[in-house]
């Protein structure tokens, strides 16, 4: 009796109904961009900027292929593919690492290098630019004018990998401690080796945090502008949302030009993200609950 | 003879190093080294040309084009009166702007959708991908779609008219307008925001017992007292990530103005992380590699003092509450 009270007390409530008027507002605003983004392929170049309406006039796909054509998108969509897989893959192995060394195997100023990386989060990216450009042109020619392509995104991959840290690790520390450690403990009982366990025992049950590094690293590196956008400076060497800055160079901005290859550089991150998503946030979830 | 079980003994009680190991490396390459570069390079002033700057393996700094200053490149910026102590105060004051009404509208915005989206019993897995979109698709694309939305003829304009709110309508367009420019640049700030903040208080309101609630709601609390005195207090370590994130975005981030604004109309967007990327790539004149660095060490001394004093009310609101 009481627990049904308490049901109907709770689901008959004012406050809640507004809550979800917001929610339902805000999706809306969550998507309105996205509906007025392909929208806007469709128009030609002076309805673009001049209508308030979502459904175009005289529905186009001119500027979609026309940007298609420009945008190179197979040429540029591997090499944004190369530079996330490289990302990916050196968060995920070296955070998960250095977590379950924080987490299980404990040592002498742990706690104080784990908080040293957590401050890297203030220092302002933008700083380290020009520093990151001599070293990595100049110093050690990661990528100079004659180094090969997978060197080249080697080096540009490094300082993103790096920009990570401090949430990757954070997050693989926290998943580690939340497992009970008598899986560590009898394993050494048996004779596994440290690398063993964690390889065999603590990586594969730490699915949930890989899906999140994975997914927050692919998002980082797929949408990053400002350093790829120093370093990769050969034209075929770009990635796509460097793109998107050369469809504008060529002439006046036409919106629809813009908007179609925005959509293409999204594209590719809205499939991944809706595939992947429950993952992600199963990680970050379990991370937090610890 | 007992020094070799002293030292096996060392190794086996740091096996955990060794896995932390690789990232330390790396940090070092990548991450301290241009630290130090760029602390060292804040007190020169270098152009970027000639025999370049070094600190490692030894150091390098040849005139003319390099020259060791000391402080001067802060006190061309700190000196009251000077117009690049302006410019700088300007920016650093849109920042705070950005940094305080950011953090407050994607709490309020990311707490309540939260709840919904924790009470909701159907449909709550495709709306909870929807308002996910905003920050899996962060970056160009969707700056360039907001300034379409903010064109002096855009939807935005067009859709306060047709609501019979033409006074409200922006003539130079939202990112035009000297007053509606800052303002506007926080909105899509908040709007990419919002997500990450929005699935943490989820997963934190996941973690909260269900009595807790029935009992508050057998000694009559209302929703409003529930929020206050049970939700809010056990999402306080949530409200502490999400402020340390938007606090260190709204300081370093320049990527959402230069795409957008390029800081104007007239500095009204400029902020410090731009002013740093201009002076170093952005262009126009010589660049000063060493002021570009100054001004960046300013924001990491400033976001350093902010942490540290929500650390201390963290704790201090905490320890209150026990």
């Amino acid at each position: 009796m009481s627990t049904l009270y308490l049901r109907l007390h709770r689901s008959f409530n004012i406050g809640k109904l507004l809550i979800i008027i917001f929610l339902i507002f805000y999706t809306i605003l969550s998507v309105y961009p996205f509906l007025w983004m392909v929208s806007a392929t469709m128009k030609d170049p002076i309805e673009v900027v001049t209508s308030g309406s979502l459904i175009p006039q005289h529905p186009s796909f001119t500027s979609l292929i026309e940007t298609w054509q420009k945008l190179n998108f197979f040429l540029h969509f591997r090499n944004s593919l190369f530079l996330t897989t490289i990302v990916i893959l050196g968060s995920i192995v070296l955070y998960s690492l250095a977590g379950y060394g924080f987490a299980i195997l404990p040592f002498k100023g742990g706690n104080l290098l784990l908080g040293f990386f957590l401050s890297m989060l203030l220092v302002p990216g933008v700083t380290v630019l020009v520093p990151l450009y001599i070293l990595l042109r100049l110093q050690v020619p990661m990528i100079g004018p004659h180094s090969p392509y997978w060197l080249t995104y080697l080096g540009t991959a490094l300082p993103i990998i790096n920009g990570g840290a401090p949430f990757a690790m954070f997050l693989f520390r926290n998943y580690f401690k939340s497992l009970p450690h008598e899986l560590h403990d009898s394993a050494q009982v048996d004779g596994a080796s440290e690398l063993r366990i964690y390889w065999s025992i603590y990586l594969p049950l730490a699915f949930p945090a890989i899906a999140t590094i994975g997914i927050t690293t692919f998002l980082a590196s797929w949408n990053a502008f400002a350093w790829p956008n120093i370093v990769l400076t050969k034209p075929e060497w770009q990635t796509l949302p460097l793109m998107l800055r050369q469809l504008d160079l060529e002439r006046l901005i036409q919106w629809n030009v813009r908007m179609s290859g925005s959509l293409f550089v999204i594209i590719p991150v809205i499939i991944v993200f809706f595939l992947l998503q429950r993952y992600y946030v199963a990680g970050l979830t379990g991370s937090v609950k610890s | 003879m007992k020094i070799l079980p002293k030292i096996r003994n060392a190794f086996r009680n740091n096996r955990g190093f060794w896995f932390v190991l690789p990232s330390v490396l790396l940090w070092l390459f990548v991450g301290l080294y241009p630290v130090a570069f760029s602390i060292a390079l804040a007190f020169h002033q270098w152009n970027g040309y000639g025999k370049f700057f070094s600190i490692f393996p030894k150091y390098l700094c040849v005139h003319p084009t390099c020259r060791f200053v000391g402080l001067e490149n802060f006190v061309k910026f700190l000196t009251p009166g000077l117009p690049t102590t302006k410019s700088f105060l300007n920016a650093l004051s849109n920042n705070f702007t950005l940094m305080i009404f950011g953090t407050i509208g994607v709490i309020a915005i990311a707490l309540p959708l939260a709840f919904a989206l924790n009470n909701a019993k159907f449909g709550s897995r495709v709306t909870r991908a929807l308002l996910l979109l905003p920050m899996a698709t962060a970056g160009i694309a969707t700056y360039y779609v907001w300034k379409l939305i903010y064109q002096p003829t855009g939807v935005l304009n067009k859709l306060l008219e047709n609501f019979g709110l033409a006074a409200w309508v922006a003539k130079d367009g939202w990112l035009g307008g000297i007053h509606t420019a800052l303002g506007s640049l926080i909105a899509v700030t908040i709007w990419s925001g919002v997500p990450f903040a929005m699935i943490l208080y989820l997963a934190g309101l996941q973690t909260i017992p269900e009595e807790i609630y029935d009992a508050a709601i057998i000694d009559g609390a209302s929703s409003w007292q529930r929020l206050r005195h049970i939700a809010w207090p056990m999402l306080a370590p949530m409200t502490i990530i999400v402020v340390i994130l938007s606090l260190s975005g709204a300081l370093q981030g320049f990527e959402l103005q230069f795409l957008m604004t390029s800081g104007g109309p007239a500095e009204h967007t400029n902020v410090v992380g731009l002013m740093v990327y201009v002076e170093a790539f952005g262009g126009w004149g010589v660049p000063d590699l060493g002021r570009a660095s100054a001004y960046g060490w300013s924001l990491f001394i400033l976001g350093v003092g902010l942490s540290l004093l929500s650390l201390y009310f963290n704790q201090k609101y905490q320890g209150g509450n026990e």
